[in-house]
This record gives C-alpha cells, sequence and structure tokens, in this order.
C-alpha cells in the first residue's frame, strides 16, 4: 500500500493536450475518485499512473519511488475496465492466474491464491467457465479478482461499474467500497458518474479538459464547489446559474440584483464580493435548496420567476421556471404542484447561494484575498 | 394455407441457377469426361458414349513408372506444402509485426501494408514478367547481376534449369512467386482479426506483466486460431489448383518444364494445350486433384477443431 503522488504532469497527443500541469496526492489506502466528463482527461490520468502512457513532462512517485520510467509490469498496479477486457480463449481460472503464472510462480501457490481471491469475490463455481459463458457482474468480478490476485499496491479502476444494469451497478458499489475499505488498498476510481463517485469515494478529483477542479470530500464538492464547473457539474439536476448585478460594493455591505430581485449580503460575503473587479456576479443555488412562494421575503433572495415546465417524479417534483432570459429548476415537494404559466418567487436562503466571479469562474469564498 | 413450395426457394432461384450453370454442370461433365476417351475436343467423334476407366489405369501407370509426371508429383506436393507455410506463417509474421507498429501509438503500418498488396494487384503476367528477368539465365539477369557483382559467383547461373541445381532451384523459384502473392490474403485476414481484439486487452496484458512475446503466444495468436484454420484451407485449396503464374514461368522457360510443374498445370497442358490434347486424361487427372483436395480441406478443418467452432455455446452468453 503506498501513497501515490502526481508532480505537474502534463500529457500531450499530437497538439491536444490531454492533461494539463496535473499536481495531486492519492493518499494511502484511501478511495479516491476521478471524476469528470468524456474527454476530460481522466482515463489518461489513470494510464499514466498505470505506466502504460508515459507524461510528456512530470513525474509519478508511489511511495517515495520515482516510478515515471517503469513499464507497467515493474508497477505492481491492479487494472480493471468498463468492458472487462477478460481474455476470451481461457477460462476464468486461467485469467485470474495469468498473472501469477507471467511472474512465474510455483503451480501449487498460484492455485492456492487463485482459490483464495475467486472465495473473495464469490466467483468459485465459475471458474472452469470462459468469459463469454458470464454475465456482465460477473465478467467483473473476475476482472477485479484478476487484479487483485496479483496484490497489487495501487488499484486503478477504469468505469468498472458503467457495462453494468442500474440495479446490479447499486449493489455492487456498496460491495466495491466494503472490500476496499476491507483490503485498505489505494484505490483510484475513474467515472463520470457523480452518483458512483460521491457515494463511494472518501477523496473527489473533479477533472476538466485536462485540469483538476477541485480536490475535496463528497460533501465540500456538493456544497461548496470551487468553480463554476464544479458547481454546474455535480448534481441532479445540477446548480441554477444566474447572472446578477452588483449595485451596491462595500466591504459591509453589498448589494446584488437579478431579474429586478434585490438582495444584500453582509459580513465576511460582503467583504468577498466588495473585492470583485467587476460590477457582475454569478449566483449559483442547487435546485433542491430553493423553495417556491407567493410572496419575496427579505430575508432571503426572492426571484420572480414564470413556471416553464414541471416534471412529476412521485419523489418530488423538478420545476423548470423561467427567469428573465434564464431558466431555473426548482425541487417541490409532491403536495406543491405548479401550474404552467403561474408566478412565483424562487426562494433561496443566502447561506445556499454560492457566488462566483464572473471571469475566473471561481467561487469567492475560495479567493484569497 | 402454408404454400406448397417453399417461398424462399423463389428468391434463391437466380443464384442457383448460376451455381449450378457455372459450378455443378462442369464439375458433371468433367467428371464424365474423365471416364470417356475423349481427345483433341473431338466431341462430333463418338467418344462421349464411350465410357471407359481407361484413363485411371493410364494415370495409376504414368505416376508409377514415368520419371516425368513423378516430377509433376513431387513438385505438387513440395510446392503447396513449402507455399502453404510460407503464405500462413509469412502472414501471420507480417500481420503482427504490422499490429505491433500500430500498438506503438501512430498508424504507421498502411504503407508496408500496401507495399505487400502490390504482387496481387499487379496483373499475373506483369508480375511473373518481373520475375522471369530477375530470374533470367543470362548476365543481364537481376538475381545474376547482383550476384555476380557482389562476387557470389564467377558466372551467370541458369536457376531454373541447371542440372545441378534441379529440382530446388525450380522449386524455390515457385514457391518464391507465389509466396510472395499468397502472404498478403493471411496478413490482410489475420490484421483486422488482431484490430478486432479490444485495446483493453493489449493494456490489461502488459500491466498484468506480459513482455511483447508474451502478448503474441498467450493474447493474441490463441485469438486468432479460427483465423488461422480458415486462411490454412483457403489457401491449401487455393494453391492445389493454381497454375497461372507456373503456367508462364514454364512457357518462358524460367524453369523446368517437370520440376517445375504442378498438378493442376499438368492437366491444364494435358486439356488445352496446342497440338496433341488429352481431355479424357485431363479430366480424369482433375477429378482425383478435387478428391485429394478434398479429403485435405475436411482433414485440415478436423485437425483444427471447426466442429467446436460451429458448436452453440455453452451456458449463457
Amino acid at each position: 500500500m503506498v501513497e501515490v503522488s502526481l508532480e505537474r504532469v502534463t500529457k500531450r497527443f499530437g497538439r491536444v493536450v490531454a492533461l494539463d500541469q496535473v499536481s495531486l496526492v492519492f493518499e494511502d489506502g484511501k478511495f479516491t475518485a476521478l471524476l469528470g466528463p468524456s474527454g476530460s482527461g481522466k482515463t489518461t490520468l489513470l494510464y499514466i499512473i498505470a505506466g502504460i502512457y508515459k507524461p510528456t513532462s512530470g513525474r509519478i512517485y508511489f511511495g517515495g519511488e520515482d516510478v515515471t520510467d517503469l513499464p507497467p509490469n515493474k508497477r505492481n498496479v491492479g487494472l480493471v475496465f468498463q468492458n472487462y477486457a477478460l481474455y476470451p480463449h481461457m477460462t476464468v481460472y486461467d485469467n485470474i492466474a495469468f498473472p501469477l503464472r507471467l511472474r512465474k510462480l510455483p503451480e501449487s501457490k498460484i492455485d492456492r491464491k487463485v482459490r483464495e481471491v475467486a472465495k473473495m469475490l464469490r466467483i468459485e463455481e465459475l471458474l472452469d467457465r470462459y468469459p463469454s459463458q458470464l454475465s456482465g457482474g460477473q465478467q467483473q468480478r473476475v476482472a477485479l479478482a484478476r487484479a487483485l490476485v496479483k496484490e497489487p499496491t495501487v488499484l486503478l479502476l477504469d468505469e468498472p461499474l458503467s457495462n453494468l444494469d442500474a440495479l446490479l451497478r447499486v449493489s455492487i458499489r456498496a460491495e466495491l467500497k466494503r472490500l476496499q475499505k476491507d483490503l485498505g488498498i489505494t484505490t483510484i476510481y475513474v467515472t463520470h458518474d457523480q452518483a458512483e463517485a460521491l457515494s463511494m469515494a472518501d477523496t473527489v478529483v473533479v477533472i476538466d479538459r485536462g485540469r483538476v477542479q477541485q480536490v475535496d470530500t463528497p460533501q465540500n464538492i456538493y456544497n461548496r464547489p470551487r468553480n463554476l464547473f464544479v458547481a454546474t457539474f455535480i448534481g441532479s439536476p445540477p446548480a441554477n446559474v444566474l447572472y446578477a448585478r452588483l449595485t451596491e460594493k462595500n466591504p459591509s455591505l453589498a448589494c446584488v440584483e437579478v431579474n429586478k430581485a434585490r438582495f444584500c449580503f453582509e459580513g465576511e460575503r460582503a467583504a468577498r464580493l466588495s473585492r470583485l473587479g467587476g460590477e457582475e456576479v454569478v449566483l449559483a443555488f442547487r435546485p433542491e435548496r430553493a423553495r417556491l412562494g407567493t410572496e419575496p421575503r427579505s430575508d432571503m433572495l426572492s426571484i420572480p420567476a414564470e413556471v416553464y415546465v414541471v416534471e412529476t417524479l412521485g419523489r418530488e417534483n423538478v420545476v423548470t421556471l423561467v427567469v428573465g432570459a434564464s431558466m431555473v429548476k426548482v425541487v417541490t415537494p409532491p403536495s406543491q404542484v405548479p401550474r404552467l404559466g403561474e408566478s412565483y418567487y424562487v426562494l433561496v436562503d443566502p447561506r445556499d447561494v454560492m457566488l462566483f466571479d464572473p471571469v475566473t469562474e471561481l467561487n469567492i469564498d475560495y479567493i484569497e484575498a | 394455407m402454408r404454400p406448397r413450395v417453399n417461398p424462399a426457394l423463389f428468391f434463391l432461384l437466380p443464384a442457383l441457377t448460376l451455381i449450378a450453370v457455372f459450378y455443378v454442370v462442369p464439375l458433371a461433365l468433367s467428371i464424365y469426361i474423365g471416364f470417356t476417351p475423349l481427345r483433341n475436343w473431338n466431341i462430333a467423334g463418338g467418344y462421349l458414349s464411350q465410357v471407359t476407366l481407361e484413363n485411371y489405369e493410364r494415370l495409376f501407370h504414368m505416376v508409377m513408372y514415368d520419371p516425368d509426371i513423378g516430377k509433376v508429383v513431387a513438385t505438387t506436393v513440395v510446392f503447396t506444402v513449402v507455399t502453404l507455410a510460407v503464405n500462413v506463417l509469412g502472414g501471420l509474421a507480417l500481420a503482427l509485426t504490422m499490429y505491433l507498429m500500430d500498438l506503438s501509438g501512430r498508424e504507421l503500418s498502411l504503407g508496408f501494408r500496401t507495399l505487400w498488396m502490390l504482387p496481387r494487384m499487379t496483373p499475373i503476367a506483369v508480375y511473373s514478367l518481373m520475375w522471369y528477368y530477375f530470374f533470367l539465365p543470362g548476365e543481364e539477369g537481376i538475381l545474376n547481376s547482383i550476384a555476380m557483382r557482389l562476387g557470389l559467383i564467377d558466372e551467370p547461373v541458369n536457376w531454373g534449369n541447371d542440372p545441378d541445381l534441379l529440382p530446388y532451384g525450380a522449386w524455390a523459384i515457385l514457391v518464391v512467386v507465389n509466396g510472395l502473392v499468397g502472404v498478403s490474403f493471411g496478413m490482410v485476414v489475420f490484421y483486422a482479426a488482431l484490430r478486432s481484439i479490444p485495446r483493453e486487452q493489449i493494456v490489461a496484458a502488459r500491466v498484468d506483466g506480459a513482455s511483447t512475446l508474451h502478448l503474441v503466444l498467450y493474447i493474441l495468436i490463441p485469438q486468432l486460431r479460427w483465423h488461422i484454420t480458415y486462411v490454412t484451407v483457403w489457401q491449401l485449396l487455393s494453391l492445389l489448383t493454381t497454375y497461372a503464374h507456373i503456367f508462364l514461368l514454364v512457357e518462358w522457360g524460367a524453369v523446368d518444364e517437370f520440376w517445375g510443374s504442378n498438378w493442376a498445370l499438368y492437366v491444364f497442358n494435358k486439356a488445352f494445350a496446342l497440338g496433341e490434347s488429352d481431355q479424357g486424361l485431363a479430366a480424369a487427372a482433375a477429378t482425383i486433384l478435387v478428391l485429394i483436395g478434398a479429403g485435405l480441406g475436411v482433414l485440415a478443418l478436423r485437425l483444427m477443431g471447426f466442429g467446436r467452432m460451429m458448436a452453440e455455446p455453452r451456458g449463457e452468453v
């Protein structure tokens, strides 16, 4: 078990910059999720850690050891893929035994290890089958067994659950998290599914266009996004974004105006808002942290809006409203079903309003004075 | 009510007609002519109505006692086996090389693959003519002039006819000329098959600790098993019946008439050569070739486990 750290890692494919000066530390024994949209560079990052790709520049360390120039077979990593990548011409047993046979371990030791890991993943009765005779979930267990049988120092998972059906995904999710905790193996998990990342990981790394956007706990990623990308990428539906005008910029009182609604911040927030360069600020809030009211409230941001679409989901309703030229979504309880065209006030507690610099897109809470 | 005639037959009819006219009828005619003493295309001469086993008896005697026919039989066996090995193993080696070149990142192999396709794209006569000049016996022959300049030989060599070099000289020429045409077929099939292996398997094997040799032996070649079977059987049958390049090489005198002829060419010459021709004997010889080809084909499929490939998969998929 080691700590994995990257130092200013850059990877270019021709003119495309897949990773741009990425510096990260994956803590020893922790479960870290790499979360990003497709094409963000997360799989490239994983392959660089595995040694499949060499970084264009930068260093990679396992523990204290510089592994940048080591080939994959010298790094002792386990890798699991979205499409399982089992060898179709080998039985489950031979698939799992393959890495051990390449290490030229004695056959008796191989047998013991294969049966041990098969028992742990409950695939003992499948050992003499071929991959084509297994279901997706079974194949993924075999792939996991093949990765774990080498007792790797780092376990790398590349969207391992994406090919499974929704129900299976949720049950394997829990199992995988438990397995990781039991083994205490440093695990890096690539996914584009925020539910997977937030539910399983100790630490989430949000990555976009080859750059790290935020490294934090799932709670902070959700509640305190570092920038506008993280705010709008995370959440289902994601955070609402509105451009507001700064009408008052005093360190003790800063006021914003959006769609004729005015609201003033005091204290720390006011001080931070007053330091912004321009006359604009970006407001963001989560759909489930807003309410719909018929009257404005003085202690809340109260934005007049008109109902555009109502989606009834049973447990809740997602209401889309028009605010000036923008749309916002608000989650309402099932009892509250607004009708199309009705006018409401979207009410948001100021503590749930996130503020971003329109130029740098940084959350003002993160801007150093 | 179900129609009495399967409607599928209606759609199959055009194709079935073509197959009947161009394959089944000629096959039946050939076999029949093999049992008649038809000569010099004298179809009106009444030969066609005399059914006899004479052709087969003659062939048997010729194979047993005629040294020239013995040479043709030996050439057929050696040429087919060696060229088959060159085609399959060479195609495999080329495909693996191209594939590993591509694995390194950029698609480097396109140019090389095109190069290897050239012999197949070149008209047979042009291609054979190039080799004719290459092996030309005089000083102006390309091989001779290169070898002489390098000081390997003092006098020009008659590669395909020199009695000291026979039969190996003639055989080598046949194998080189046909092998270079056939190798691209295996290469294309194997390369396409390799490309269809998911990249993740290669990455997985690398992470599992596989060297390039391990990768080739344990991951790539085992997955080409059925493709190797297919190419082997296909090339075996096509080599047994090929004669176009060989015909030209013999005709132009690049190789010895008998050490440079295979059975298929012998059949062709017997049936269609100018002057005396013996269609009955040729048809009988062709029938024997077809029987041998079919037998070897079935045997090869058996040995390589074709039955298991076609079997229903076990368990859930």
